[in-house]
């Protein structure tokens, strides 16, 4: 009975999500079920039974007339949207998740850089200091070589998400059901990354009321805080890549049709900007951010303090987003 | 010999079918596709699709209403019942028919 229910829905998913069309597809559904259970009742094998009810429903040109759909499946060319399979959507999702955990390793070594130049400077000798500042510029490099893997290993499926091409209901609901099952797994790793980032700060002020600290102690503990902060948002980032995945392939099949009965969440909060100028900065807004980081952390060399930009960072693109941008939808 | 009717010869004729069912008493979809199996010997196997889209212009014609029913199971089916107008129209069909036979009959002997 599920082949069946898949492959009408298949037969129905690009088509717009109009009463007359619902109508029609419960009708016929009824009557597939009616049929598929008299023949099971018959004394046919399950298998037969599907083969007998599909090869017998006719095609949908048929009810085009009565639904008023009549042009939209004289536009549809189904060569102009291919199909994402299961098995395609598991190797993507898969990609995605392994190359978001990169990104986040990218994103962990960037924020970890300055903990070599921390502890050498605190150890006092000069060979300690220069191979403190070679590690700075080493995990930076690293950093921005996992970033530029990943984006160039992601590439190959531009062509999947960016030209139109729809999922089948069978791996859509896949897809759905492999999402909601995630969002537990995700939960646990957002509230482990926020818990790591807000305790950074723990072992600095602790080891800061002790009486007797020395400058190794100190030393350690700041560059603690980065190794946490870091760890905490590899987590974050990491999952959040995954469900961004799942959140693509449900956002292909396009709003209104019968196909997009899984959207994915994700497209709440895609803007554009009407303004060429904003959009403009704004495509080029956390690079730049980086950059400012960088510039103003190592010109005045108060990591402790210059990481302050990332929340405001963050907060400051929510505000833009909220007044200027318009929703994609 | 066995032979399936091609779904074009009865395109104009599945209205009439239906019609004939429907005089006896108000059907569902499936139930009257059951019937035409079993009728025509399962020489004519009406497609779902066929039936359904018979049905929708069938109603917007006024020959046909359709209405509610539970069935035991708790399941809710779309009924159909013929009206006035439908019962005209059959007859009408069936003259139709009358004349049809007549004409192509004329032209077919056997080699």
């Amino acid at each position: 009975m599920e082949t069946i229910k898949n492959y009408l829905e298949s037969m129905f998913a690009a088509l717009p999500n109009t009463p007359e069309v619902l109508k029609a597809k419960y009708e016929l559904g009824q009557m597939m079920e009616d049929k598929y259970t008299e023949l099971i009742e018959a004394g046919k094998a399950e298998n037969e039974a599907v083969g007998i009810v599909i090869s017998e429903f006719g095609n949908l040109d048929e009810v085009a007339d009565a639904l008023g759909i009549e042009t939209i499946l004289q536009q549809q060319e189904p060569d102009n949207m291919p199909l994402l399979g299961i098995e395609e959507a598991r190797e993507y999702i898969a990609d995605a998740g392994r190359t978001g955990f990169l990104i986040g390793l990218g994103v962990l070594l960037c924020i970890c850089c300055p903990t070599g130049a921390i502890i050498g400077g605190v150890m006092g000798n000069e060979v300690a200091g220069a191979v403190g500042i070679a590690a700075l510029f080493l995990f930076i490099a690293a950093g921005v070589g996992l970033f530029i893997y990943s984006s160039v290993h992601m590439s190959r499926y531009d062509m999947i998400l960016k030209h139109r091409c729809r999922i089948d209901y069978g791996t859509a609901a896949w897809v759905n059901e492999q999402r909601d099952s995630y969002r537990s797994t995700r939960a646990v790793f957002l509230a482990i990354g926020v818990i790591l980032c807000i305790l950074s700060v723990v072992p600095v002020s602790v080891i800061g009321m002790l009486e007797q600290e020395t400058e190794e102690m100190m030393g350690f503990s700041a560059a603690l805080i980065f190794v946490l902060i870091g760890i905490g948002v590899l987590m974050i980032i990491a999952s959040s890549q995954r469900v961004d995945a799942y959140n693509k392939l449900l956002n292909l099949n396009a709003p209104g049709t019968v196909g997009s009965t899984y959207r994915g969440s994700g497209s709440d909060d895609e803007v554009y900007y009407e303004n060429k100028a904003v959009d403009g900065i704004m495509s080029v807004y956390w690079p730049t951010i980086t950059c400012i980081y960088l510039i103003w952390s190592f010109l005045t060399f108060r990591w402790g303090f210059t990481w302050i930009i990332w929340p405001i960072a963050a907060v400051v693109e929510t505000l833009i987003k909220r007044t200027l941008g318009r929703k994609i939808s | 010999m066995h032979m399936n009717i091609s779904s074009d010869v009865m395109r104009g004729y599945n209205d009439t079918i239906i019609l004939y069912f429907l005089l006896e008493a108000p059907s569902y979809g499936y139930e009257i596709s059951h019937r035409i199996r079993e009728l025509s010997e399962e020489k004519y196997i009406i497609k779902e699709t066929t039936l359904y889209s018979a049905f929708t212009r069938l109603e917007k014609n006024g020959y046909i209403e359709s209405f509610y029913r539970t069935a035991e199971n708790g399941k809710r089916r779309t009924y159909y019942k013929i009206t006035d107008t439908g019962r005209q129209y059959y007859q009408e069909k069936c003259a139709e028919w009358e004349l049809t036979k007549e004409v192509i009959e004329r032209f077919i002997h056997q080699i």
